[in-house]
């Protein structure tokens, strides 16, 4: 057995413990021009070749896809993946990449297979006239019959959340505001990421005015676009990890919870519990603590969803995470100061810049935490005073009717 | 295309806002469900039905959607949020109907907290040959136009040796366009014949306090029936549930028709209600009778577009039985002739109107010969009739008609409605009849004479009993509450048009 100490806890990695050893990702963005198998090819192969893998050296392929069978008809995603790639092994499909990949780390645990590729893909834009119809029956068919929107459950958490906690006047004020830095932040850090959807620097302004256009609680810049694009990892055991690359990621601990689909019917109305049992699972597992994280990748489908799920994964207390927010970001634009260590939070840019390919998302905000720990980030490397050791990818399907959490930790420095 | 068994599915649960208790602990859930969460496995076959049809709620959370899916586009904008039922045991989703968002200032915090009533309406667009979908899960402010009313179950007191209306209900929108004197009632974009009907009959069930499962049969009188085939009558049966429940089969035991005979499609069934009653005795059965209508016309200018300035939207329903009678049928005489001054062929979306027998050889020679062959039968002179009520297609005939019949003011104003709510056809003359039950004492006699383009007419003559005081204070939706009531909402030709067009768009 394989044995490796990390951070001088008390982790020990087993011989099947799952390992990214690399990955790859397109562009987010509108890709009008190209066919998804394009985007699948681009991510896939990438990760691939970065780590020298042969296609032979795949024992198996989890991906992931929401709506590929409605946007593009395809049914059988697996066909068509295995004449692209000219793969024969075992395939299964997944919605989220998350779930893909928690699903990888199964068979790898199990020690079923060694070395497995992981992959998400979305094709929104090819559907572009009815995909809002698709993600509101996707989250729940009774608030599409209502007349609910993708956008409306997230508003209503807000007025939810306002009401919960009594903010009124000033604090309501630096509230609504704390929730559009979180957009400004997304869209700074995004400049430094060339694959991002929206390279483009945004005020508070901005995000405000679209909300009072729209007389609406959130508005245009409070919400992640529609995308295209696809994501790729290679993941391994640890055993064999070190013979794709020196510097594997390690997988510590992962976890998933599910909720009522009909949020309205929630006992829960300002956070996700799915996120709060998910990250519990997880850290356990990890054996790591909240406060060891350094940067985390958050599912902010809007600045809300971002908002209350800081709380929900225990950064921060329950409704004070506008707090937090708003004073954060007037210390610093790089990273928040809210446990005793600095938090590096959607250094891509998060959802609202970097892009929302859903299938394919959780597979960038994973890529992300994965180069960040391998120092491998080029310009938007992130950089503190203590060690960079542990991440946390969050990922939501559907209005918090699932959530997961991933803990990533990497190999003590020789 | 749309997928009959998930229509019939999320109609059966959403159009009555069923829902389930678990026997137990209480916990409330919206759908149906044979477990409960809190309670586990002990709850099997614990679960009781329950629904939310007549409940009152609370708005609250709201937002604003301006960029609605698909289906939901031609609402525009509108408030969508979270009602809770039963001080918050169960919540649910919901979008704010009648309601028109202008550009003036609103304040989603003050619409919030406000009490709310689940309206039965239309779920959204559909294809022009897919099955319509409705819902409940549409809510309309308790303190506006539309007020909550319990749903009071009244044992009978009294048996009658004669039939007669047992209670009655009109519905009319809360939109009015306004031109000249003539004020008319439009349907919301969402609402049709078949939501009409819907609410004339469950306002006609809360007045008359009958048990919904003592209802044997329902006719529904329209012409605009959204569907050319399919009975809108089988809606309103499984919506108010009428006649006995049969719930592991998801089917009501009641007998449930769509009549059609332009406007006299429902008083032409007020016989055969009548007789159907009498005929079963005193067993406690009831028959409704529905006339609603969605009235049809071509916009102005083209042609046909001359009725644009008369047609109506709304509807009544009636209660026939023989207990606790509020007016007996004194008799009834109908008349028909193959007469073709109005019509519309099958596949057309608006009818037609010949202008050649319109007036004289159409409306005036039925109603004034079925009045005259009913007061000859009953041996009646004018002055023994307290009211007469005849067809309103405009306010001009029947107020011809009744003074060359003989009729004073005093007898036929009260039931001349059509100023009012426009020409709601088969709706149309039994509004006037409720109008006239408003303002009525007992042993009163009441003629209403319909007219049905095609053509025919039926006359009846009520004798009103005293009972008919004692369910006055039941309804709080009267026609005077609806005909001049502070929320309703005016609106220009253009929305009119738009109004009328209805979630399709045509």
């Amino acid at each position: 057995m394989c044995e490796s100490s990390l951070n001088g806890a008390a982790v020990i990695m087993k011989a099947n413990s799952p390992t990214i050893v690399s990955g790859a990702r397109t562009k987010f963005g509108e890709h009008y021009e190209r066919e998804p198998e394009r985007l699948v090819e681009e991510a896939g192969l990438t990760a691939l070749n970065s780590a020298s893998i042969e296609r032979k050296d795949l024992d198996a392929c989890f991906f992931a896809d929401y709506f590929l069978p409605i946007t593009n008809k395809i049914g059988l995603e697996e066909g068509f993946l295995s004449e692209l790639l000219e793969l024969y092994i075992p395939m299964e499909i997944t919605r989220s990449f998350s779930s893909a990949l928690s699903n990888a780390c199964n068979a790898i645990l199990a020690g079923k297979y060694n070395c497995v590729l992981v992959g998400g893909m979305e094709k929104m834009t090819d559907r572009w006239d009815k995909i809002r119809d698709d993600l509101m029956l996707l989250e729940d068919p009774w608030s599409y019959y209502a007349g609910s929107t993708p956008e409306a459950n997230h508003e209503l958490m807000l007025r939810a959340y306002i009401k919960k906690h009594k903010i009124t006047g000033k604090q309501l004020e630096t509230l609504n505001t704390a929730l559009a830095e979180l957009s400004v932040r997304n869209h700074h850090n995004a400049m430094k990421n060339q694959d991002a959807h929206f390279q483009r620097e945004i005020s508070v302004e901005t995000v405000m005015k679209a909300r009072l256009k729209e007389r609406k609680p959130l508005g245009l810049f409070d919400f992640a676009p529609i995308s295209d694009g696809a994501s790729a990892l290679i993941l391994t055991n640890f055993s064999v990890a070190e013979s794709y690359t020196d510097k594997p990621i390690h997988i510590l601990g992962y976890s998933q919870a599910t909720d009522y689909i009909t949020f309205p019917s929630r006992n829960n109305l300002t956070g996700f519990n799915a996120t709060r049992l998910a990250i519990k699972d997880a850290l356990k597992t990890a054996k790591v603590e909240l406060d060891d994280i350094s940067i985390l990748e958050l599912y902010d489908q809007s600045t809300v969803m971002g908002l209350v799920s800081l709380e929900d994964l225990g950064f921060c207390e329950i409704g004070k995470a506008w707090i937090d927010i708003h004073q954060n970001y007037e210390r610093d634009k790089n990273y928040y100061n809210i446990g005793s260590n600095p938090l590096f939070i959607n250094v891509n840019g998060g959802l609202k810049a970097d892009g929302n390919p859903l299938g394919a998302t959780g597979g960038a905000e994973t890529l992300e935490v994965f180069n960040q720990l391998r120092h491998k980030a080029g310009e938007r490397q992130i950089a503190f005073d203590g060690e960079l050791r542990y991440g946390c990818v969050h990922e939501l399907e559907g209005f918090g009717t699932k959530a997961y959490t991933i803990i990533l930790g990497r190999a003590e420095d020789e | 295309m749309s997928s009959e068994p998930i229509e019939r599915r999320v109609a059966y649960i959403g159009d009555r806002l069923r829902g389930t208790r678990c026997g137990f602990c209480g916990r409330e859930y919206f759908k149906i469900k044979d477990y409960c969460g809190a309670c586990g496995r002990e709850s099997f076959g614990k679960m009781e039905s329950i629904d939310f049809f007549y409940e009152e709620g609370t708005l609250e959370f709201c937002t604003l959607i301006n960029e609605p899916t698909n289906k939901f586009k031609r609402l525009g904008s509108y408030i969508y949020g979270i009602a809770s039922f039963h001080n918050g045991n169960v919540r649910f989703p919901g979008r704010l109907t009648d309601h028109i968002i202008r550009d003036e200032e609103f304040s989603l915090e003050e619409l919030e907290g406000r009490k709310i009533v689940p309206r039965f309406r239309r779920r959204h667009a559909a294809e022009p040959s897919g099955i319509v979908p409705t819902i409940s899960l549409a809510f309309t402010f308790a303190d506006e136009y539309y007020p909550y009313q319990e749903y009071r179950i009244v044992k009978p007191s009294k048996e009658y040796d004669k039939p007669g209306i047992v209670g009655y209900g009109v519905y009319t929108s809360k939109f009015r366009i306004k031109e000249g004197k003539i004020e008319r009632a439009i349907p919301f974009l969402d609402e049709d014949a078949m939501t009409a009907s819907v609410e004339a009959g469950k306002m006609a069930l809360i007045h008359s306090g009958i048990d919904h499962r003592s209802v044997d049969k329902v006719y529904v009188g329209s012409e605009s029936n959204p569907y050319a085939v399919k009975p809108m009558a089988s809606k309103v049966a499984q919506v108010l549930k009428l006649g006995e429940e049969e719930a592991a089969e998801g089917v009501q035991c009641v007998d449930a028709v769509d009549t059609e005979f332009a406007c006299k499609a429902a008083t032409s069934m007020f016989k055969d209600a009548a007789s159907l009653v009498y005929y079963q005795g005193s067993k406690g059965s009831y028959t409704m009778v529905i006339g609603a209508d969605n009235s049809q016309s071509a916009p102005r200018g083209e042609p046909g577009g001359e009725l644009d300035f008369f047609v109506g939207y709304g509807g009544s329903a009636f209660l026939f039985g023989m207990c606790d009678v509020i007016a007996q049928f004194e008799g009834w005489v109908s008349i028909t002739s193959d007469t073709p001054d109005f019509w519309r062929r099958d596949l057309q979306r608006y009818p037609s109107h010949g202008g050649r027998f319109t007036g004289l050889p159409a409306y005036f020679k039925h109603v004034t010969k079925a009045t005259n062959k009913l007061m000859e039968k009953l041996k009646l002179k004018p002055q023994d009739v307290d009211y007469f009520v005849a067809h309103q297609p405009n306010a001009a005939f029947p107020t011809r008609v009744a003074k060359a019949l003989g009729f004073k003011e005093d007898q036929f104003l009260p039931g001349l409605q059509v100023a009012k709510f426009g020409n709601t056809y088969s709706g149309c003359s039994p509004i006037g009849l409720a109008a006239v039950l408003e303002v009525a004492k007992p042993d009163n006699r009441i003629i209403m004479t319909s007219y049905g383009s095609g053509a025919g007419s039926d006359a009846y003559s009520f004798i009103t009993t005293s009972q008919l005081e004692d369910k006055k204070p039941r309804q709080k939706f009267t026609v005077g509450y609806q005909a001049a009531n502070p929320f309703l909402d005016y609106v220009d030709y253009t929305t009119y048009r738009r109004l009328k067009q209805g979630m399709n768009g045509n």
